[in-house]
């Protein structure tokens, strides 16, 4: 290794990793800079816990090479690595009071018992909970069990923490909750973080970069913006919030500018497109509930104005979800505001649905 | 049909055959415990045991064969309990098979095949002195020595199961988290899977304990006349003697002592921590 | 992984050791010699040829046989019928009537049949037929109650509503739903009861006369005086029958989940 080249916190090298004869982590290629804050982002099955599980050592590669600050960890065992890791169950010690959960790990580095007691307590006043010392885990609510679980990983001064899935066994409430408890103690810490999550919502408020996976493959490495504006392919698109996809192929390309025939005759136009098309290409083109706009009349400023027939208006607290018949296809809209019943009636004979030529997005077709 | 009659209905005639052949017999023999040959009330039967250093030798041998099965069950169990634990369906099926399977075959079949293996000219002993080990066979059998082996061979499936059951329930990602936290997979066995197992073990034990100290068969088959044990002396006290009273009353201090030594144990282990803990 | 390797070790060895006396017994059994030997001299059926010279051995087997069948069924039935009482009403002193039911099991067998035998010598059916069928009844019936209430704890009752809205009778509803699903739970109840029964020693120990004995006895007798093959054969005979029985119970409802141990959690 020459002096030249960076120290990463984690690299991965073109992991593999299969079961049998089934590859379930194929080529996967990160570098981890200190303190980054980085989410592993899927639906089930693509491959992110695997991946965890052989950073924290409980599995080994199949291929690739896996480094922490720059030493190869392959084939060295979990004990050995350092790491703090926190689990989907929290898995804290039944048997064990809260204190000494906590000082485990410390009690195997042969912490004084001193040293020890002021670790405890530092850590449970970071996590908000000091009092809780001498209580057993049953005694516990879900969301205290996972901030001394958190607690207890951190003690020991990891050079890197792992999250699986910590925040999924959570109500809503107490998920965005200790969600922002995560956002808080990373910024207080700063200790470099990865976190395993299916929820997008998630990997979006909390991450510095997000890896989407899918089937194993990484599909996008990114910022949260990128990851929402500058989607690599469609499945990144389709997974990260709620999109209307429609199917056409290329009339017309200007520049960055394209014009799109849907399938059953609609013209779209998109603007400010990074790729590039031919005419005559077979296209989607997609763009997201919240962009479109409802309108008795045209929008002279949008570029894009169709004229529907809403069907359903859900009225989902902060918006409310539409659901607007154009031509073959159902746009799904979502406007903040309340329709009211005189107007949703109206609204069934006729409205119009307006965006901006920039919000849609447009990928070629994929094969297969 | 009321809920009230078909519940008795459907219950009564179970219940009647535990009233009839359970309660009521038990009920009478302990009045027969308490009674003298010309049936009058009398506490003789019970003093005679504290009195006659013979009937304490015999309950102390009997605590004894019944303390070393334990041990040697949970010796051999806890590996065979913790395999399973670790094991995929399909090995956890056939270990669970060959281990349960022996012990629906009846006792006494068992015990002839421990003889024909521990006799002075059984396997053991005429393998020994044909390899030239031994030259004289080892006394395996008609002792203390055998009837443990045999006890031990009739109850480990039972601690294996109470062991198991422990095993099973316990949190997989317990052992990755300690590992994670720095534990190796002895420190991790000795912090987490041992501690977490207690209500198996304690369970295992006082069952084992129990079925020791009240078996017959066993005893009477592999211990030989020199080996008395607290059930056989009852047998012969109701068969040959025909002393019912007395048979009744060294049956029932059995399972008096049983009790207060189960008692006993689990007082000491379940203690204030144990309780908060794994109290549901 | 070098722990389970110890682990794999002992545990082939604990199962060795269960099952030596049967991997001994059966080969001993084929013995030419005229005593017992292990491994054997020659190989000879005159040993299980001799079992038919033995009226003691064939009559208690019958016994034993019908014994076990008999009282399998009217436990089966007996413990089933209790089990729906305490699984399908909630009443007052259920938990009561439930500990009653599997109580048997917490006494020691010696006390079970030391009482039998002082209650029936009183009402005269000590060492007949009928004495030892009630005390085999009995002892299967707490097995018989926890099986099956296992069995019925998973059941869902809304299904028999279901069954009543669409029109069905509640014997109907009885038959074409509720049994069918405890089906397996009835029938390894039953199954273990002949076995319990069929093994049995230390209750009928108390109950059995020179006319009526059970096959386990005869053999206990038997080995009190002589230790030949003789026992090995008729013992092997046991080995077999009861081979035949684990299997199906086996099939038909699994040992692991009979003795509790089915992987939930895992």
């Amino acid at each position: 290794m020459s002096f030249l080249a960076k120290v990463y916190d984690v690299e991965l090298r073109s992991i593999m990793k299969k079961f049998q004869n089934n590859v379930v982590v194929q080529d996967f290629n990160l570098q981890v800079e200190q303190g980054e804050f980085i989410s592993f982002l899927g639906p089930s099955g693509c491959g992110k816990t695997t991946t965890l599980n052989m950073i924290a050592g409980f599995l080994e590669p199949d291929g690739g090479d896996l480094l922490i600050k720059g030493q190869r960890m392959n084939g060295v065992p979990p004990y050995k690595r350092e790491l703090g890791m926190v689990f989907q169950t929290y898995s804290l010690f039944p048997h064990m009071t809260v204190a000494e959960n906590i000082a485990y790990g410390l009690k195997l580095r042969k912490v004084n018992k001193a040293e020890m007691k002021e670790r405890v307590d530092r850590v449970l006043s970071l996590v908000k909970l000091p009092n809780v010392a001498d209580r057993y885990p049953k005694q516990l609510s879900g969301g205290q069990r996972q901030r001394i679980a958190i607690a207890r990983a951190l003690v020991i001064e990891p050079s890197l923490l792992l999250l699986d899935e910590p925040l999924s066994n959570l109500d809503a409430k107490l998920r965005e909750e200790l969600r922002d408890e995560l956002k808080r103690l990373h910024h207080e810490i700063g200790v470099t973080t990865i976190f395993v999550t299916h929820d997008q919502e998630e990997a979006l408020s909390l991450s510095d970069r997000i890896v989407v996976l899918n089937h194993g493959f990484v599909e996008q490495i990114g910022t949260p913006l990128e990851i929402y504006n500058e989607p690599a392919s469609e499945f990144v698109h389709t997974f990260i919030g709620k999109t209307n996809r429609l199917e056409g192929e290329v009339v017309e390309v200007n520049g960055d500018r394209l014009t799109v025939r849907t399938n059953d005759g609609m013209l779209i136009q998109a603007a400010k497109q990074t790729r590039s098309f031919a005419p005559n290409q077979k296209v989607i083109a997609f763009v997201r509930p919240e962009k479109i706009q409802l309108s008795a009349t045209a929008s002279s400023d949008a570029e894009n104005n169709v004229k529907g027939e809403l069907q359903i208006a859900s009225f989902l607290g902060s918006f409310t979800e539409c659901e607007v018949k154009v031509g073959g296809n159902t746009l799904s809209v979502k406007v903040q505001k309340l329709i009211d019943k005189a107007t949703e009636q109206e609204a069934a004979k006729g409205i119009i649905c307006y965006w901006n030529a920039e919000d849609v997005l447009v990928m070629p077709t994929e094969r297969g | 049909m009321s809920k009230r009659l078909s519940v008795t209905l459907l219950t009564a005639p179970a219940l009647i055959v535990l009233l009839g052949v359970f309660l009521i017999p038990m009920l009478l023999m302990l009045l027969l415990s308490f009674q003298d040959a010309k049936q009058a009330f009398t506490l003789e039967n019970y003093a005679l045991f504290f009195q006659d250093t013979f009937y304490l030798e015999i309950l102390w041998r009997t605590i004894r064969v019944s303390l070393w099965t334990v041990l040697a069950t949970l010796v051999l169990g806890y590996p065979v309990a913790m395999f399973m634990a670790q094991a995929t369906g399909k090995m956890r099926g056939i270990v669970t098979m060959c281990i349960l399977a022996p012990h629906l075959i009846s006792v006494v079949i068992r015990n002839f095949g421990w003889v024909v293996v521990l006799g002075e000219k059984g396997w053991i002993n005429e393998t020994l002195i044909a390899l030239g080990i031994i030259e004289t066979p080892l006394r395996l059998l008609y002792n203390e020595l055998g009837v443990v082996i045999g006890l031990t061979d009739s109850f480990i499936a039972y601690m294996v199961l109470a062991l198991a059951t422990s095993l099973y329930s316990i949190d997989p990602s317990l052992n990755k988290a300690a590992s994670i936290l720095g534990a190796s997979r002895t420190r991790t066995f000795f912090s987490v899977t041992l501690p977490l197992s207690l209500p198996g073990i304690v369970a295992g034990t006082t069952l084992v304990f129990s079925l020791s100290m009240s078996a017959f068969v066993t005893p009477a088959l592999m211990g030989g006349t020199s080996v008395k044990v607290i059930p056989v002396l009852a047998y012969e006290q109701i068969m040959s003697t025909l002393n019912w009273p007395l048979g009744a009353a060294l049956a029932f201090l059995l399972l008096g002592s049983t009790i207060m030594l189960v008692s006993l144990y689990t007082k000491l282990i379940e203690n204030k921590r144990y309780k908060e803990v794994f109290a549901s | 992984m070098k722990k389970i390797n110890v682990l794999g070790l002992i545990t082939f060895l604990v199962i060795i050791l269960v099952n030596l006396p049967f991997l001994v017994i059966i080969p001993s059994s084929f013995t030419a010699a005229g005593y017992l030997a292990f491994p054997p001299e020659g190989f000879s059926w005159k040993w299980y040829a001799m079992i038919l010279d033995r009226p003691e051995f064939i009559d208690s087997f019958w016994t034993s046989i019908k014994l076990a069948t008999i009282s399998a069924i009217l436990a089966t039935v007996l413990g089933t019928l209790a089990a729906f009482a305490l699984s399908k009403y909630k009443f007052r002193g259920s938990g009561f009537i439930n500990a009653l039911m599997l109580s048997p099991l917490t006494v020691p067998s010696l006390i079970i049949g030391i009482s039998a035998l002082l209650f029936f010598t009183r009402i005269g059916i000590a060492g007949t037929f009928m004495g030892l069928l009630l005390a085999h009844i009995l002892i299967s019936i707490p097995y018989v109650v926890r099986l099956v209430l296992t069995g019925l704890s998973s059941f869902d009752y809304t299904l028999e509503k279901a069954g009543y809205m669409l029109g069905a009778h509640p014997l109907r509803v009885f038959w074409d739903i509720t049994l069918p699903l405890v089906r397996p739970a009835i029938a390894s109840g039953m199954i273990f009861s002949f076995l319990t029964s069929f093994d049995n020693v230390t209750v009928s120990l108390f109950l059995v006369a020179p006319d009526t004995t059970t096959l386990p006895l005869a053999i206990f007798s038997y080995m009190q005086e002589t230790l030949d093959p003789l026992v090995a054969s008729i013992s092997s005979v046991v080995i077999l029958l009861s081979l035949v029985f684990i299997i199906l119970l086996e099939k038909v409802y699994g040992l692991e989940r009979l003795f509790g141990l089915n992987s939930q959690s895992h």
